[in-house]
């Protein structure tokens, strides 16, 4: 045998070699609001994304967008276009805080890179783009179950509406407004909080003197275990059904489990009174992860990242492959099926969780299954 | 080309080889992200430029700018994103926006101190952030309006990375041409002046509250600029603009760049942009990091870390290039003639009669000497003649003119110059600088920077300073500041002049100095006023004196005469006749 095939198969080794040194891992950058005002929220967002990614063999970086959209489109850039091939990012974990959606859609489109999040605020898939990818359910949905649990399920006549001044209470507000005008039901009364408001009693006087039946909140995590504690103090003794943050078990651990007695809420999903085996596993695993409690921001971007690790796993090799698995696959994740309604929201399911006053647990007493019809 | 070099400043060739690196950083090696911060840092130096004015020079903490920058960035948030507005539009009605804002909360504003005017503008930032949060049909509420289109010029277009940097960093420039243009040596002491010794404000001529309104009204200009270009960055108008943070990323770059000049606000821009990304490795401990840094920063540079270079200062003009003189103007007025006239004049102040039904004149060339025991109304005297305190009843002319009602502003600029018991003498500014503040704002030639220069020279030379012209006052001793206060007042070419208390605390020799100055002023026509305790000072130098007592003139004539008189004698000296 003469030297010259040797050396051809040796020097295509090289290459084949060198080619694979080349090759850089797919990127999926994550970027959350893990200090500020939705710190609590952002970091169950960012420890979903991660136990999806470890061990996935694809490369992930956390980066922190605070809670401004000039920080979320500083991370954005940072993460593609800073040191490393922009080609290998495929998907961004992107903040489920709206306003900084809102800035990273038209970024998003310019480098046609798909995000996935769960932030809550309707107006992110209703810009057209095609790169949004919500995996939590968007107020369409889950305000929907909250009103219909406080009409259909509570007997509510006359109900009151207490919401956040921040994008995602003027949302989720916009919403219930709609939702329980077309019940028969409109709220007598709809007031406005700060986040920095702490004496929550000039609010629930009024909604006292409103003869409201039922209280329907849609507030941050903090707010809402305010207004669930001093509504109790005074003796306003009516339901209470609260927003998303409600769900969460560190807004449950501000409370007494008496004071959490007739308070339900409205989710996507809640890890921590699901029962079934896969459901079990991911609470396990995320509690010896992170040693806290998962909720179902958590388990709605565990599940979104798990859906582009199964579009990689099916041969996606670039954002554009990922954008088209995304839009037109469907993929049963553990919180509940996900499939796009063309504009990008995900879920399509919620559930109502009450808390029976003996425990921080809240049981599951209402699933809403597929409310956009999109499944 | 090597001449233009060896004629540029050490700072200047410094500064120009810093300007070319990171412009070659910035255009050919910097990646679309770094390009992106530097974008963001050249909109914080507007900002901050704007800031500069009423933060640093007029020395008023606002809490307003934040607000400024985000009506800038709501005008073209909204008329972009909504009604499709070009640039060339936006961008100057963001401008007018702001300033027009800060035109009509200065009224009631401006008039507020320290920590109350902190307060005020704080309240108008959170009335803003109010409206911008609950006007959703207007403002898009907490979610702000999305889609604002990148900076569009007729077929140019700035959508990110280097052209957006190059246009931001071009509108920059422009805004430190402003800064530089409204902010020359001169006004810059006279901000000085007002800032550190606020009691000789009006008394030469500057009136505070359209200073403080121009840098007000600066500085939100600056501000609406700021916030326009911002929403074109960020493409999406939202209340974070409006909101405490941006007030306090502006306070923070301004302290830690420096509240004066062109090179703090790009330093403190450039760092504090630039100082979280590259902590951003620590993951959830960068903010401690930044946070210690910053407050080490404080600490080893309170000034800002651009009081390490040299600030531009007023040149002196050369001792015998004085155009004209002040003797020249004083002597305008014929020796003898009558230049004061105070008839009746009376003030209460509560329960006492500071001043009793006082008349006094005084002639062209005459040095009168004012006493009186403590409490007697010797100051107040002195305050109503310069316009800082007002009358109850009389009345006060100079000239033909009368001045009983007058503001201090007007007064000065009537020729009515003083001095205080206590030297107003901005310790951070030089001898030169310190005078030609009245030269400009009360001089009588036009306002050019020669002219005022040399009449400053000119008065530093009358009050043998011209060896100490380019020291600060605030390492001058006790009688060297005296004598500048004099010179100040000579700027202005007065044509009457009101000491108060001039040789207190001098040595005798410094005295004999102010006397001799005095004499050689009063020879040449200017009327002079000396308020003083000290009987041996006035002794060789008073052509005549006047005695106050519990606020009613006493007695009024030739120096030995007067002190010879028994009520002097028992009021001032204490000596009871038998």
């Amino acid at each position: 045998m003469s030297a010259m095939p040797r050396v051809i198969t040796a020097a295509a080794f090289l290459c084949a070699l060198a080619t694979g040194a080349q090759a850089e891992p797919l990127r999926i950058p994550v970027l959350v609001p893990i200090t500020g005002f939705l710190a609590l929220e952002g970091t169950s967002q960012k420890n979903g994304a991660e136990l999806a990614l470890r061990g996935s063999g694809v490369d992930f970086d956390v980066d922190d967008t605070a809670t401004s959209p000039e920080i979320a489109v500083n991370a954005f850039e940072r993460a593609l276009t800073s040191g490393r091939n922009r080609e290998d990012v495929v998907a961004v974990v992107a903040p489920m805080l709206g306003t900084q959606m809102l800035a990273l859609v038209p970024l998003a489109d310019e480098f046609a890179v798909p995000m996935v999040t769960v932030s809550g605020t309707a107006r992110i898939t209703e810009l057209g783009s095609p790169n949004v990818f919500r995996f939590f359910p968007g107020d369409v949905v889950v305000k929907a179950a909250h009103a219909r649990f406080a009409v259909e399920e509570l007997g509510a006549k006359r109900p009151a509406v207490i919401f956040q001044t921040t994008a995602y209470g003027q949302s989720g507000r916009a919403e219930l407004d709609r939702n329980l005008t077309a019940l028969g039901h409109p709220a007598v009364i709809a007031e406005g909080l700060d986040v920095s408001v702490k004496d929550m009693l000039p609010v629930l006087s009024k909604v006292r003197d409103s003869g409201a039946d039922a209280l329907l909140l849609h507030l941050h995590s903090g707010p809402t275990a305010l207004v669930v504690r001093q509504a109790r103090a005074m003796g306003l003794n009516i339901p209470i059904i609260a927003g998303s943050a409600m769900h969460q078990p560190e807004t449950a651990a501000l409370l007494e489990p008496s004071e959490l007695a007739g308070v339900c809420a409205e989710s996507g999903a809640s890890p921590i009174s699901e029962t079934n085996p896969d459901m079990l596993a991911f609470a396990d695993a995320y509690r010896a992860a992170f040693d806290r409690e998962p909720d179902a921001f958590a388990l709605g971007q565990y599940d979104g990242v798990r859906m582009l690790l199964a579009a990689i796993r099916s041969g996606a090799k670039s954002s554009a492959d990922v954008r088209e698995y995304l839009s037109t696959q469907r993929y049963q994740g553990l919180a509940m099926t996900y499939a796009s309604d063309g504009k990008g929201n995900m879920a399509h399911s919620a559930v109502i969780l009450c808390y029976a006053g003996d425990s921080r647990v809240p049981a599951i007493v209402k699933r809403y299954e597929n409310l956009t019809g999109v499944l | 080309m090597s001449a233009v070099l060896s004629s540029l400043t050490r700072r200047n060739r410094l500064t120009i080889v810093a300007v070319a690196a990171l412009a070659l950083y910035a255009l050919f090696f910097a990646s679309s992200y770094d390009q992106r911060i530097l974008t963001l840092a050249g909109i914080y130096v507007i900002m901050v430029l704007g800031y500069q004015f009423i933060f640093g020079h007029a020395g008023a903490l606002s809490l307003a700018q934040g607000a400024f920058f985000g009506v800038g960035a709501y005008v073209t948030g909204i008329l972009a994103s909504q009604y499709g507005t070009g640039f060339l539009l936006t961008f100057p009605l963001s401008i007018a926006g702001a300033s027009m804002l800060a035109l009509i909360v200065a009224v009631p504003v401006l008039r507020l101190a320290s920590h109350y005017f902190a307060l005020a503008t704080l309240a108008l930032s959170q009335l803003l952030l109010l409206i911008a949060v609950n006007w959703v049909s207007v403002t898009g509420g907490a979610n702000g309006l999305p889609g604002v289109p990148p900076i569009t010029i007729g077929d140019w277009q700035a959508t990110r990375g280097t052209s957006l940097l190059l246009f931001v960093w071009g509108i920059a420039v422009a805004a430190m041409l402003v800064a530089r243009w409204q902010l020359n040596p001169l006004r810059v002491a006279v901000f000085t002046v007002m800032r550190d010794a606020p009691l000789a404000v009006p008394a030469f001529g500057i009136d505070p509250g359209l200073l403080r309104l121009r840098a007000f009204v600066l500085s939100a200009a600056f501000g609406g600029a700021a916030g326009a270009l911002f929403v074109h960055t960020n493409r999406v108008v939202s209340p974070e603009t409006l909101g405490f943070g941006i007030m306090i990323t502006c306070l923070t770059m301004t302290v830690v760049g420096g509240r004066f000049g062109i090179l703090g606000a790009v330093i403190g821009a450039l760092l504090l942009t630039h100082l979280p990304e590259w902590f951003r490795g620590l993951d959830e401990y960068y903010l401690v990091a930044v946070g210690v840094l910053l407050l080490a920063m404080v600490v080893f540079a309170p000034d800002g870390l651009a009081s390490f270079f040299k600030q531009r200062r007023i040149p002196a003009s050369p001792p015998g290039h004085a155009a004209t003189g002040i003797e020249e103007n004083a002597t305008s007025v014929k020796t003898g003639v009558r230049v004061l006239e105070i008839s009746n004049l009376s003030k209460r102040y509560g329960g006492i009669q500071a001043l009793d039904r006082v008349d006094l004149s005084i002639n062209a060339g005459e040095i009168v000497g004012l006493i009186g025991p403590n409490g007697a109304g010797k100051t107040t005297l002195a305050n109503i003649i310069t316009g800082i305190a007002r009358a109850d009843s009389g009345s006060i002319g100079s000239a033909g003119f009368d001045l009983t009602t007058a503001t201090p502003t007007a007064i000065a600029r009537r020729g009515i110059a003083r001095t205080f018991q206590t030297p107003q003498l901005p310790d951070g500014l030089t001898v030169h600088e310190a005078v030609a503040t009245a030269a400009a704002n009360i001089g009588n030639t036009a306002n050019k920077a020669s002219s005022i220069s040399a009449r400053a020279t000119t008065a530093i030379a009358t009050c043998g300073l011209t060896r100490i012209a380019d020291a600060r006052c605030g390492t001058l001793p006790h009688g060297l500041r005296r004598r500048v206060e004099i010179a100040r007042a000579l700027a202005g070419a007065p044509h009457i002049l009101v000491l108060d208390e001039p040789a207190a605390g001098l040595a005798p020799p410094e005295q004999a100095e102010i006397a001799e100055i005095l004499r050689t002023l009063a020879a040449s026509g200017l009327a002079v006023l000396v308020i003083d305790h000290n009987i041996e000072f006035l002794r060789p130098l008073a052509t005549r004196l006047a005695c106050l007592d519990a606020g009613r003139l006493i007695a009024d004539g030739p120096l030995d005469e007067v002190l010879a008189d028994d009520t002097v004698q028992n009021a001032y000296f204490g000596l009871v006749q038998q």
